[in-house]
């Protein structure tokens, strides 16, 4: 009927975690290798995390790095190389050095385009598919319209985020290293990285007498997301009306039991919605979900609107 | 053969640029290059634009950098098909899909990928051969040793920026969204109707530079330090000759908001020092006067860019 995921970036998080509300798991942080034993940039971790997945009756996907440089291509392609050993649902790429890579190595799996592939067109999803490419995440700056128009016109499965911190930026250094007292500027990378990144860090930019915009961003070191969490619980029936099928949830950098609490709400939601249910009150999802988001709720750019706006259902 | 790219953000511009000596000038149609109406041309100006290069010897490209929409695809690629018939030698393009329907409907045309397009390694410029193009724009990371990495692995062109490596920082070239995450407006009646409402990647307006403007960082609790989420980027000189003994073909002058007597400036300065690099200088230290001078003005006039496009930014709702 439809399909839920979520992330989740190392083994310690997939065995602590509940992440029973999802279908499949995107395995790993794209954004930074030196997360703690990250997916996707530990080969050997690779299949004690694939088997957890498959063992709950889940599809597993794996994130590959999404900002190589040079002197990342080697490692990265020692990551592939196992990962085409085992079978995996999946492999997530953002880079399309990296996709060409897949095809050079005789990839077979299903390969997914990432949130930072650059993703705007179907004539692009056309040419990406020639590599293998069978899902895409649209730009997260596209309305629901457009995905579904590159859906129908690419014949392609499309990712919508449901819920979550859009990312925004990322980078191949980290930004909370450069400036914090313990890392010397350009340290990161190095091996000394100190993971000051479990700590929230937030970017504001405003003035308590209103006189300049009230902005906040997080930042997760190599990447930044909006401050406000994308919400769409309201609109499940429109979802589900227009064809889309694969929905997922932010998780990178919410803390334990986010993507348990959330998943919860959606997998309920999703589910009336496509059984044709009434809308329900949603007041209670909102209220929890508004609980769980520091800065509040915005619908990212789904309907024609800057990123951070929220616009409820009526 | 070196060559120099120079910006044309109006055709008192690029009459300035091919006057001293820019080998390529380059366009952006209104809406369709990430800048602001002011920088970008109308499609009669164009038109003038290459005729003008065309008499004083040099070429002229088109950017058509801005991310299509769906909808919009179609339109790109006639608008392409145009500017070449128009005399544009080649275009500077983001997106994939439009950079394979432009080498198909204009097989001779020379395709340059944008910075937009977020390369970070040579797997990429492999990629962008494959699909169809002729010179990639390197990342502001990358040294002589990177650059000698990539023309060992393709023979695709080699195109950079004239300023200095930075390491540190966002760097956010094709790989960001915040501005559009932070406001949105509509088309002006100046730029045209389009499909949709967009963002600065998509041409609907242009970027607030907002990682340049001061921000509150710092953990939560914590006391936050202000800063700046990239460095500004410096004009550069000392690097000319390495980057073209690595194999660089283009050197591309940022610019086309700037004001025309400065970009005169840069272009004449720029022209003397690459011919002086492709006629065996290796030391370009008698320029450093003229450089830190050049470089004050483009700190100055950046800073009011800045300000003057995040007080627009202030003033657009939602």
């Amino acid at each position: 009927m439809f399909e839920l995921s979520t992330d989740v970036g190392n083994l310690k998080e997939l065995r602590e975690g509940d992440f029973s509300a999802y279908d499949a798991i995107y395995l790993g942080d794209f954004s930074c290798p030196e997360y703690p034993n990250n997916f996707s940039s530990h080969a050997e971790l690779l299949e004690a995390g694939l088997q957890h997945v498959h063992a709950r009756g889940q599809k597993a996907y794996l994130r590959l790095y999404a900002v190589p440089g040079n002197d990342d291509l080697a490692w990265v392609g020692d990551v592939i190389d196992t990962a085409l050993q085992l079978p995996f649902d999946a492999l997530e790429v953002h880079n399309l050095g990296v996709l060409r890579m897949l095809r050079e190595r005789g990839c077979t799996a299903p390969i997914h385009l990432g949130v930072f592939g650059n993703l705007y067109t179907h004539e692009t999803a056309k040419v990406l598919k020639d590599f293998g490419v069978t899902r895409v995440y649209p730009n997260p700056e596209l309305s629901l319209d457009e995905v579904r128009y590159i859906a129908e016109h690419a014949d392609v499965e499309v990712l919508v985020p449901v819920h979550g911190k859009i990312p925004l930026v990322i980078s191949e250094t980290c930004f909370i290293l450069e400036h914090s007292e313990d890392g010397a500027e350009g340290a990161c990378g190095d091996g000394s990285c100190s993971y000051q990144c479990t700590q929230d860090h937030w970017l504001k930019r405003g003035r308590g007498d209103g006189s300049r915009a009230d902005w906040s961003l997080k930042d997760t070191g190599r990447m930044t997301l909006s401050g406000k969490d994308l919400c769409m619980v309201e609109h499940g029936g429109r979802l589900a009306d227009m064809g889309l099928k694969h929905f997922y949830v932010h998780n990178k950098g919410e803390a334990p039991g986010y993507a348990a609490a959330v998943g919860r709400i959606y997998r309920d939601a999703l589910t009336r919605a496509f059984a044709g249910e009434a809308a329900p009150d949603f007041t209670p999802a909102l209220d929890a979900l508004a609980g769980l988001a520091r800065e509040g709720l915005c619908n990212g750019y789904y309907f024609e609107g800057a990123g951070q706006r929220y616009i409820g259902r009526s | 053969m070196v060559k120099l790219l120079a910006p044309a953000g109006s055709l008192e511009m690029a009459r300035a640029a091919v006057d001293e000596g820019a080998d390529i000038i380059y366009v952006g149609p209104l809406g369709f290059s990430r800048r602001p109406y002011e920088s970008e041309m109308s499609d009669d100006a164009i038109r003038e634009a290459a005729a003008y290069a065309r008499v004083g010897g040099a070429e002229l490209r088109v950017v058509l950098n801005t991310f299509p929409t769906p909808y919009d695809f179609g339109r790109f690629v006639d608008k392409a098909v145009r500017y070449a018939a128009d005399g544009a030698s080649g275009f500077i393009v983001t997106d994939v899909g439009l950079m394979r329907a432009l080498r198909r409907e204009i097989p001779d045309t020379v395709l340059h990928v944008s910075i937009g397009s977020g390369i970070s390694n040579l797997a990429d410029a492999a990629f962008y051969r494959d699909a169809g193009a002729d010179v990639i724009i390197l990342p502001y990371r990358w040294d002589v040793a990177e650059i000698e990495s990539v023309r060992r692995a393709s023979d695709i062109g080699l195109e950079t920026f004239l300023f200095e490596t930075v390491q540190t920082g966002k760097l956010c070239p094709g790989k960001c969204i915040m501005s559009s995450y932070l406001r949105f407006r509509d088309w002006l009646e100046v730029e045209g109707s389009r499909d949709f409402h967009g963002s600065a990647n998509r041409g609907a307006k242009e970027c607030y530079r907002v990682c340049q403007a001061n921000w509150e960082f710092g953990a939560a609790g914590a006391d936050p330090v202000e800063i700046k989420l990239r460095r500004d980027a410096r004009l550069m000189l000392a690097q000319l000759p390495g980057f073209v003994a690595a194999g660089v073909t283009c050197f591309k002058l940022s610019g086309r908001e700037r004001p025309v007597g400065m970009i005169r400036d840069l272009v004449r300065f720029y022209r003397r020092a690459i011919d002086e690099v492709v006629a065996g200088a290796s030391d370009l230290d008698h320029h450093a006067a003229e450089l830190a001078e050049l470089r004050g003005r483009w700190v100055r006039e950046k800073a009011k860019r800045v300000d003057t496009l995040m007080d627009r930014a202030a003033g657009y709702v939602g």
